[in-house]
């Protein structure tokens, strides 16, 4: 009963699984008309869905796989195969391999066998010395007739070498002095013949213990040591050589597949390139996509680049583009863990997110690396101000921070806080939201202008333009600021009004003297700086919070 | 007898000193021979772009096809016999197409009143992204889209803005790939209604498909 129910259905699926299968693996043998090397079966790509579409209708059609194959032959040419067929220019592909290959096997060969024979040549056989003594005194003393052969006397086939090589020796000798022959050649010539007579002379010695059998020792005897040194050296040299070779082969190979396993990865998408940033230096974003690195995080950091990433977390920071100011600071970390700065501004970004206890945690980390860091003090201090309500820690961390200050505008501002926390420590804990809306009362914590920007530099700006309107305390250009306020696709001349919303660590009050400059980042990316950036300030900086038409004019390239 | 060999002993130290020269020289031309055109082809390989797939259609009769125009009127290749055919993929998102969708109403402006017929074809696109594009460039001549990619794929497109131009027996007599100019279309119409086959594809900037 399941079986007959169950039977069609099985049926059907089993026949449309098949042509599914069927289908990828034809598309798997076609190249993706838009990615380089994947397949049309393993391509995302929208073109690639529809031609498997195209493919499955073909074989519904009943069409074979060759005929589906040279239909897209047909629109795309040879190279929509992923194998091209082996004809004309193509078949290189299929050859040059192999070929190569082949080549290598012999060159290989080749070089072995030489190196082999250089080491049998490089190393003569080895004879007594005073035998060679022996056959020198003998060349210089004797004369030329001492060498002629006298009729009807057969002499051993030993003697007979030994008279031959004795007369080559006196010819060269002869030929040197002629100057027939270089002072290499003649050495090496020479020494060779020695060689060979003091090996002779050996021999007559060991035939003279044994007159019987001298003939036959000699013939015998001769060219075995010989062919046992050459045995000897074939089997040992190339021996190690070859597996010295093999090693170095091996550990190359290693080292290959290592490395482009390592420097391939799969694309994410198919505007991708396929080697990724350990080979090209570039993220998966291809080539000149450095946001995209920045954000991955892949390359590894050396300690060269801690400025740099100090800077680009710095500027991420400034723009609120927290997820680049956080990978910025833990590459810096990850390089320098005791880095003050990073840790500071990593505890900065969490107090912003609303992080207490990590927040403190970092400041702390900050701390221990560098007691004395202004920035960690106050972030710290402000944090169990704000934050914690623990008024006599924020007072110590600000009270250090106020003795390391040097006078100005900063340091009041520090001051003020102290006495403000005193006043507070004496009321015991105390809902901080009063406190910061007495000065919303008194004065708005705001401040009103217009941006706007020099004519001259009017067509420097695109449409992708983001504008930051950046707040310092006191009366600097650098340190973090205490407010920024962000604007996408900005139109000039802007109206614009920054309030407490904008401040960057929350329960620090917009107050007192602040410096204001504004920044239009052309490409709207905060990590890259490029040049073509406009900067301008208020032209009477500081300014006090609650000022109004503090008008901003953008009067300078980067 | 020994002299002799003496002799021989020598010699060919002589000669193996020249024979060192012209070893020399021997390493030098077999290095050369296998290096170059290692070098060449790799040249070759790399003055190459991988991702240009040229088409084996010009001088074939072109793929038929009908398509649906955005006003619901069916167009068929068929119907167009006789007259000289450009034929133009295009996509709303890809900028060369944009780039080029001026210069392509120009053309048609001076050529509408010809035998010449004009149709852009959209692939990948949505019909709401398409008639924006046809109102924002202002484009007259008629626009259909190939939803399913059947006719891109049998036309083998594979970057885009794709011309096609079509001679009045139906065969495919000129292509170019990448963004084109009012004064190529009128030219290669005019070559195309004469039957003029130019089998070098025509270069501009292109835009891979999706």
């Amino acid at each position: 009963m399941i079986f007959f129910l169950l039977s069609p259905q099985v049926a059907l699926s089993a026949q449309t699984g098949d042509l599914e299968l069927q289908a990828r693996s034809i598309a798997a043998e076609l190249r993706c008309v838009v990615c380089q090397n994947l397949s049309v079966a393993d391509s995302p790509s929208e073109v690639a869905q529809q031609m498997r579409g195209i493919i499955r209708e073909q074989l519904q059609a009943g069409k074979t796989r060759e005929e589906i194959k040279a239909y897209f032959v047909s629109k795309y040419g040879e190279w929509v195969l992923l194998s091209p067929s082996p004809k004309g220019f193509s078949l290189l592909v299929w050859v040059l391999p192999f070929v190569a290959v082949i080549a290598g096997i012999l060159f290989v060969v080749f070089v072995v066998r030489r190196w082999a024979q250089k080491n049998n040549r490089a190393q003569p056989p080895k004879v007594d010395p005073a035998l060679i003594e022996r056959v020198q005194r003998d060349v210089a003393t004797a004369g030329a007739s001492d060498f002629e052969l006298e009729e009807g006397d057969v002499p051993s086939p030993l003697l007979q070498e030994r008279t031959r090589l004795y007369a080559n020796l006196k010819e060269l000798e002869f030929d040197y002095q002629a100057r027939k022959l270089s002072e290499a050649d003649y050495r090496d010539l020479r020494s060779s013949l020695e060689t060979q007579a003091a090996v002779v002379l050996r021999e007559l010695e060991l035939s003279a213990r044994s007159p019987s059998g001298a003939q036959a020792v000699a013939a015998k005897k001769r060219p075995a040591p010989e062919k046992e040194a050459a045995k000897v050296n074939r089997a040992s040299r190339p021996g190690w050589q070859l597996a010295a070779g093999g090693v170095f082969l091996l550990l190359f190979g290693i080292t290959l597949g290592v490395l482009l396993t390592r420097s391939l990865r799969p694309r994410a998408s198919e505007q991708d390139s396929v080697t990724g940033d350990f080979l090209t230096g570039t993220g998966p974003g291809g080539v000149g996509d450095r946001s995209r690195t920045m954000e991955t995080g892949m390359g590894a950091a050396s300690a060269k680049d801690i400025p740099a990433l100090l800077a680009q977390g710095r500027a991420a920071y400034e723009r609120q583009e927290w997820a680049k100011a956080i990978e910025a600071f833990k590459k810096t970390l990850s390089v320098d863990s005791n880095h003050p700065e990073a840790h500071t501004y990593m505890g900065l970004i969490l107090a912003q997110a609303g992080h207490a206890d990590g927040a403190l945690l970092a400041f702390d980390r900050a701390l221990a690396a560098n007691p004395e860091f202004p920035l960690a003090l106050w972030g710290k201090g402000m944090l169990l101000y704000r934050g914690k309500e623990d008024f006599t820690g924020a007072q110590q961390t600000l009270q250090k921070l106020v003795n390391l200050m040097p006078p100005g505008t900063e340091k009041t501002e520090v001051e003020k806080t102290l006495t403000e926390l005193d006043s507070l420590k004496g009321k015991g804990k105390q809902p901080v939201k009063k406190v910061e809306a007495s000065p919303t009362a008194s004065q708005p914590q705001q401040i009103n202008g217009v941006v706007s920007i020099d004519p001259k530099l009017k067509e420097k700006i695109n449409n992708r333009a983001v504008l930051f309107i950046i707040v310092r305390s006191g009366n600097t250009s650098a340190g973090p600021p205490l407010a920024v306020k962000k604007i996408d696709q900005p139109s000039f001349p802007l109206n614009y009004s920054i309030s407490p919303q904008d401040v960057m660590t929350p329960g620090v009050s917009l107050s007192g003297e602040v410096f204001i400059s504004a920044r239009l980042d052309q490409d709207g990316n905060a990590v890259t700086r490029e040049p073509g950036n406009l900067e301008g300030e208020y032209r009477k900086n500081p300014v006090k919070v609650g000022a109004q038409k503090v008008d901003i004019v953008l009067n300078r390239v980067m | 007898m020994e002299d002799r060999r003496l002799r021989i002993a020598r010699s060919s130290i002589v000669n193996f000193q020249s024979s060192r020269e012209t070893m020399h020289w021997r390493r030098v031309i077999i290095t050369l021979a296998i290096i170059l055109p290692l070098i060449g082809l790799l040249a070759y390989g790399f003055s190459r772009d991988p991702r240009y797939i040229n088409t084996p259609l010009i001088g074939r009769q072109a793929p038929p096809f009908t398509l649906t125009l955005f006003d619901g009127k069916k167009i068929s290749l068929d119907d167009l016999r006789g007259k000289a055919v450009f034929l133009n993929f295009w996509a709303s998102w890809c900028p060369p197409c944009r780039a080029e969708a001026r210069d392509l109403e120009v053309a048609w402006q001076q050529l509408k009143d010809t035998d010449a017929v004009f149709l852009g074809i959209d692939i990948q696109d949505t019909e709401k992204d398409a008639l924006a594009f046809i109102r924002e460039f202002n484009v007259t001549y008629p626009n259909g889209r190939d939803a399913a990619g059947k006719i891109a794929v049998d036309y083998g497109v594979w970057g885009i803005p794709e011309s096609f131009f079509i001679d009045p027996q139906g065969r495919i007599t000129y292509k170019h790939v990448g963004g084109i100019g009012s004064q190529i279309v009128t030219a290669k119409l005019e070559e195309a209604g004469r039957g003029v086959v130019t089998a070098k594809e025509g270069k501009g900037t292109y835009q891979s498909i999706r």
